[in-house]
């Protein structure tokens, strides 16, 4: 099948010095949710506008479907429906209009507007506000809103540009909530910029990790964070000691990566903590060695970003987002 | 399908400018207090005084036109302004990734900035007509000057989106504004003839579009003399053509 996104080679100079993005290789399969995971000025919202065909890239190709965003812009929007990052809609008319508008932009069929409109707006729980002007409308009702005019036009591929930024964590559920149904029963890919990792651990399928311009590793969101070396897990144990040939045996274990027996604590390294402590723990049985706790430390995504990019994700970026955020409370 | 896809955009655009002026009218208020103010005070001021050739006519009927005028193409240059707020939120970038082409949403837009100066137009002449400016009776004539009165706005705000996407930010444009409403408008025919003008002034009134309008929107109201019409015409079309396509080109700069 056609990849929803496929980029090669892309790079993008702003003002012949600042390379926003240096070489992205990129497939994303059709029918994902995938998050393009990096802190601000890595270069997600650069990529996310060459998709979208707002931008030129300086040089590398990129396909949308099969469809050259450069060359055959016209027909790539055709397929894309598109939530940027800042507030994008009309607060000086009601959230039905700004509906409205954009049915009729994109050529809704007038004998179908009305019905598709509603539909977006009850799914989005607007139906009550949806005659109210939009500048009465909270921060999170704004997305709500805009989460609805990219639905509203059924695009085949929806690009949202960090979606959850200034949402409460209720609000930034909602909407998740309703991409993620909106996904499943129209089939669409979806494909999202994110600093949050949080966010790209819950809902995507594939993460990419971008740092400078370029991706420093992609996979799911399990594959990635076993990358990093391994879960660790601890058990407290009681009665018989454990003796050396216990620790060879479950060292020769598969996937057990490192084995540390102190006093009555085990720890043992594993590839994959689900599949292989129940080995583990019958290991132990056997010899009649009784388990009192086991905990497991598993590695965040934050430990992914730590090895491949070297810095922690949530540090930095700080300040652009607070004025982010306040932007948005201004406009509103 | 390109051409309905363009046409239909154009519709939508016009649609969202009325439903705007619907919510909130104080700005449309607001914009008329200048103008009414011109036509009340300055007309029968000058008049009084009968320093201006018109021609015959009444010197406050004389001027009309040119205020209608002059408050519509104020209202359209700062036009801009509107696209700089756009930019700075997402709206234009969303409005970028729909798929009618970018020249549809260019003309999109300076067309609702010209059905919006429809209004602002109509609301001076019941003013006018009150302190005693005597139209032309010919319903025709008025219509079509309320058609040029549009078109022309409309080129004046695909001006005004040329020189925001060059400019960016809101206090530049409206500084850029300012420098450029007053001197198109003393540089034309709406307060006095062109002949009493210095012969440089003179020469700018002939490439100066907001001339040719008043000339024409002067014949229709109020002269009912049509000989300069097809000029005017044909200078307004010229004008708008021209400054539809610049703005397509450089509406592309404007989220760069």
């Amino acid at each position: 099948m056609e990849p929803a996104v496929d980029v090669r080679q892309l790079t993008k100079v702003y003002e012949g010095t600042v390379r926003a993005l240096d070489g992205i290789d990129l497939k994303v399969e059709t029918g994902k949710v995938f998050a393009l995971l990096g802190p601000n000025g890595s270069g997600k919202t650069t990529l996310m506008r060459i998709l979208t065909t707002q931008i030129d890239p300086t040089s590398g190709e990129a396909y949308v479907l099969g469809v050259n965003v450069v060359s055959q812009g016209a027909e790539a929007r055709k397929l894309l429906g598109y939530v940027p990052q800042e507030m994008s809609v009309w607060t000086d008319i009601s959230g039905y209009e700004n509906l409205l508008i954009y049915a009729k932009i994109y050529g809704i069929p007038p004998q179908e507007r009305e019905k598709t409109i509603w539909d977006a707006l009850e799914k989005m729980g607007l139906k009550e506000v949806a005659n109210n002007l939009v500048r009465t409308y909270s921060g999170g009702m704004m997305r709500r809103l805009e989460a609805a005019c990219a639905m509203l036009i059924r695009p085949k591929i929806l690009f949202l540009d960090e979606p959850s930024i200034g949402l409460d964590p209720s609000a930034r559920r909602v909407v998740w909530e309703e991409l993620t149904t909106f996904k499943r029963e129209h089939g669409v890919t979806i494909f999202f910029n994110t600093h949050y990792m949080d966010e790209a651990d819950f809902y995507a399928d594939e993460i990419a990790i971008i740092d400078r311009g370029k991706i420093v590793k992609s996979g799911t969101p399990e594959e990635l964070k076993r990358s990093v070396g391994g879960e660790v897990v601890q058990f407290s144990v009681k009665g018989k000691s454990i003796g050396e040939e216990l620790i060879d045996k479950i060292r020769r274990l598969s996937q057990v990566k490192d084995v540390i027996a102190r006093d009555s604590e085990l720890t043992v390294v594993v590839q994959d903590s689900e599949t292989t402590s129940p080995n583990v723990i019958r290991a132990l049985e056997a010899e009649g060695v009784s388990i009192q706790k086991i905990s497991i430390t598993k590695p965040t995504l934050d430990d992914v970003f730590l090895k491949y990019a070297g810095t922690r994700l949530e540090t930095g970026g700080g300040v652009s987002e607070i004025r982010q955020v306040r932007r948005m409370i201004r406009r509103g | 399908m390109i051409m309905s896809d363009s046409l239909r955009s154009v519709f939508a655009m016009i649609e969202l400018e009325l439903r705007r002026l619907r919510h909130d009218r104080t700005e449309f208020y607001t914009r008329a207090i200048q103008p009414i103010l011109w036509l009340v005070i300055y007309g029968p001021v000058m008049s009084a005084v009968k320093a201006i050739p018109t021609g015959g006519v009444p010197y406050t009927d004389y001027i009309t036109p040119g205020l209608l005028i002059q408050s519509t193409t104020f209202v359209a240059i700062f036009y801009g302004l509107t696209l700089v707020f756009e930019r700075e939120s997402g709206i234009l970038k969303k409005l970028l990734v729909s798929p009618p082409p970018r020249y549809a949403i260019v003309v999109g837009k300076s067309m609702s900035a010209g059905v919006r100066a429809i209004f602002q137009a109509l609301i001076l002449v019941p003013v006018a007509l009150l302190i005693g400016v005597t139209f032309v009776p010919n319903v025709g004539y008025f219509v079509l000057a309320l058609v040029l009165i549009s078109l022309s706005a409309a080129g004046f705000a695909a001006f005004s989106i040329i020189v925001a996407s060059l400019m960016k930010t809101r206090e530049r444009m409206m500084g850029i504004g300012q420098a450029i409403t007053m001197p198109l408008f003393f540089a034309s025919n709406a307060l006095y003839p062109v002949t009493m003008m210095p012969t440089v002034l003179q020469w700018l009134s002939i490439v100066n579009p907001l001339s040719h309008v008043v000339g024409a929107v002067r014949a229709l109201m109020i002269t009912g003399d049509l000989t300069g019409l097809p000029l005017d015409l044909a200078a307004i079309l010229l004008f708008d053509v021209i400054m539809f396509a610049a703005a397509s080109v450089s509406f592309r700069r404007i989220i760069e």
